[in-house]
């Protein structure tokens, strides 16, 4: 068993890069081109950005998407058509829409990537609030002890309308990491995510900007990969709990 | 992946409270399934509805309190099922940071955000006591779980449409494989609510009348609501005449988010890899309760893939007729309808199977099965999103 995994690439994705690279980190617009003509109208902008993440990681890792299983993580998911659904369910005559229906389901995203890549592994969609990538890591590291490998974990959230938890969901925001049981060239090693009750301190900017956008918990993993920094690395906003460390 | 027991478990669903009601619910072929009424609807279908009160959420978890929750709730109550007592057991054995929760589901606590939305737009602003993330959101139940079982181990939601939880006893069976925790409580929480009745009925896929799996004049589906808790713990001799669950099989259609491959391609890759995990042939699964939803084309791609991977011997039934289709909660009210078979050694029969469609090849049993002797089940999930998960569960493991 392993106790680590390497990081074989990430990649950011937001409508708005410009507040992502503001933290030093490259971040890609949104691409709906990566996407085939036929899904490009169905899909949401969570789906695209979610995929624009997860097709660049997969650039640089120089994996074939086809053959990796994926675990995508959102607190909220597709909450822009499930807000837009709920709004029209207290009129009773009103049609609810079988497309909007069927994609605001939480594992739209999974579904999508797995069509537009002709995957068939294990695709997961998890949440869990301000674990959420934290789990997302576990999860995947434990999926990769059993199919050895590579494999996509996808952190994402988009806008979420103002009065559901603000200031969650600000800032739409998107990242894919490649995780892997094998190094490569250029590759970084984390360590299992792990719980602390020491108070990992992030500075107050980017704890602002994490406190309202969910998949901004990774920033700090990012950036100490970038300065290969030993040290705790929290995994999310409130600092407490979950860490990694580089090894 | 190495088999883990399952040292308690319980339900509530549409049969009743706990595990004795639902094995005499499934014993005796007695439906859940009725009239709808908690809440209002344009068209006409069948529910499988719990009717009975629902414990009261203690004021300090207040803030998690929905109709998801409470229901959980109840299962974890219910003194008879002991599941309480067991949880606080792994708790004190292994410690509350050792202790996961991973629950499925597909809607969570959607049924109390359509009543905030309504009053939303009446009055402008949300109701004082709308809490988006311990209500409405995936996590909100097994957070809920979590702090009123004061547990710290890894906790988190699965939300894979209709295989959410069956994917949940994966996840908690490889958080023990990999020595992340040393229990963790897992199954599936989902509560009626409007938005999965009137979708589906967008979709064309529900039944105006009772639900009939497998059945030749079948029209959809009949929507239900439930709970199903398991307790998974690390393998231990001790522990070895408890029912394990010896793997989950996954994969994706890579097909349509809403109609399964035609040829039920993910269907049969999720129950080979389920066989081969366990490292089992396909001969020895005695049992296996089919996903059989009632729409025409997932049973039928259901049936083509039992057919490919079993061909057409293997024992076949599907539940959906008494508990409803309870989506995320399916998968793991699922694994007791197979737990309960394996205990009480027999097989459930079809409730709403009235001749079985002649394109189905694989055998479906219309009637209860008492006094058969079952010792490696099976039970498959297959959800939005081409998602499927088949999980193989044993009485026991020397």
């Amino acid at each position: 068993m392993h106790d680590a995994l390497f990081v074989a690439a990430a990649a950011l994705c937001s409508p708005e890069p410009d507040r992502v690279e503001a933290f030093g980190l490259k971040c890609y617009a949104v691409d709906k081109l990566l996407l085939p003509t036929v899904l490009r109208r169905r899909t949401s902008l969570t789906t695209r950005m979610a995929v624009t993440a997860a097709v660049h990681a997969c650039r640089l890792a120089e994996v074939d998407p086809s053959r990796l299983p994926s675990v995508f993580a959102s607190v909220g998911g597709e909450i822009q058509i499930t807000d837009a659904l709920c709004r029209t369910l207290p009129d009773i005559e009103a049609l609810v829409s079988p497309t909007q229906f069927h994609n605001s389901v939480h594992n739209t995203t999974a579904g999508y990537w797995s069509i537009i890549n002709q995957c068939q592994f294990a695709t997961s969609a998890i949440a869990a609030v301000d674990d959420t990538l934290a789990m997302g890591l576990l999860e995947a590291w434990s999926q990769l002890q059993q199919t050895q490998g590579d494999m996509l974990l996808v952190c994402y959230d988009e806008n979420w309308p103002q009065y559901l938890a603000p200031p969650m969901g600000q800032t739409a925001m998107a990242c894919a990491l490649v995780l892997s049981t094998q190094g490569g060239r250029e590759q970084h090693k984390i360590a299992l995510p792990r719980t602390s009750r020491r108070n990992l301190t992030i500075k107050q900017e980017l704890l602002q900007f994490m406190q309202a956008t969910p998949a901004a918990a990774v920033i700090p993993l990012l950036q100490a990969l970038q300065s290969q920094s030993d040290k705790l690395i929290p995994l999310n906003y409130s600092g407490l709990r979950w860490y990694t460390q580089l090894v | 992946m190495t088999p883990v027991p399952v040292t308690s478990y319980a339900t509530i669903n549409a049969c009743g409270l706990g595990n004795f009601a639902f094995y005499q619910a499934l014993l005796k072929q007695q439906t859940g399934l009725g009239e709808l009424g908690l809440l209002d609807i344009p068209f006409k279908t069948k529910v499988a509805e719990i009717r009975q009160p629902l414990p009261v959420i203690r004021p300090e978890l207040t803030v998690y309190d929905s109709r998801n929750s409470r229901v959980a709730l109840a299962a974890l109550n219910h003194a008879e099922d002991g599941l309480r007592e067991a949880v606080k057991s792994a708790r004190s054995r292994y410690g509350a940071a050792r202790v996961g929760v991973v629950i499925g589901t597909s809607t969570s606590g959607l049924y109390e955000t359509e009543a905030a939305y309504a009053k939303m737009l009446n009055t402008g602003v949300m109701p004082e006591d709308f809490y988006f993330l311990s209500r409405h959101a995936y996590q909100a139940t097994p957070r809920f779980l979590q702090h009123e079982l004061a547990l710290r181990g890894p906790c988190f939601a699965i939300s894979t449409a209709c295989s959410s939880s069956t994917k949940a006893i994966a996840a908690g069976q490889r958080l023990i494989n990999n020595d992340i925790c040393d229990a963790v409580l897992v199954g599936g929480v989902d509560t009626l609510c409007l938005l999965t009745l009137r979708g589906f009925n967008s979709l064309e896929l529900v039944a105006e009348d009772f639900c009939r799996p497998m059945d030749r004049h079948r029209k959809g589906i009949n929507i239900g609501e439930g709970a199903a808790l398991l307790l998974l713990e690390k393998p231990n001799k001790a522990l070895q005449q408890y029912p394990h669950v010896l793997s989950v099989g996954e994969s994706t259609d890579a097909y349509h988010m809403s109609t399964p491959h035609p040829e039920g391609q993910g269907a049969s890759l999720a129950m080979q890899q389920a066989l081969q995990q366990a490292g089992l042939q396909s001969q020895a699964i005695d049992y296996l309760n089919l996903h059989a939803t009632a729409t025409l084309i997932n049973d039928h791609v259901e049936a083509k893939a039992v057919e490919y991977v079993f061909k057409n011997t293997l024992p076949c039934s599907a539940t959906k007729g008494i508990t409803g289709h309870t989506l995320g909660a399916a998968g793991a009210i699922e694994a007791i309808v197979a737990l309960l078979a394996l205990k009480h050694g027999f097989i459930p029969g079809t409730w709403g199977l009235q001749q079985t469609d002649a394109d189905c090849h694989c055998r479906v049993d219309q009637q209860t099965l008492p006094g058969q002797n079952l010792h490696i089940v099976m039970s498959n999930s297959f959800g939005f999103g081409g998602n499927n998960a088949s999980l193989i569960l044993s009485s026991d493991y020397a």
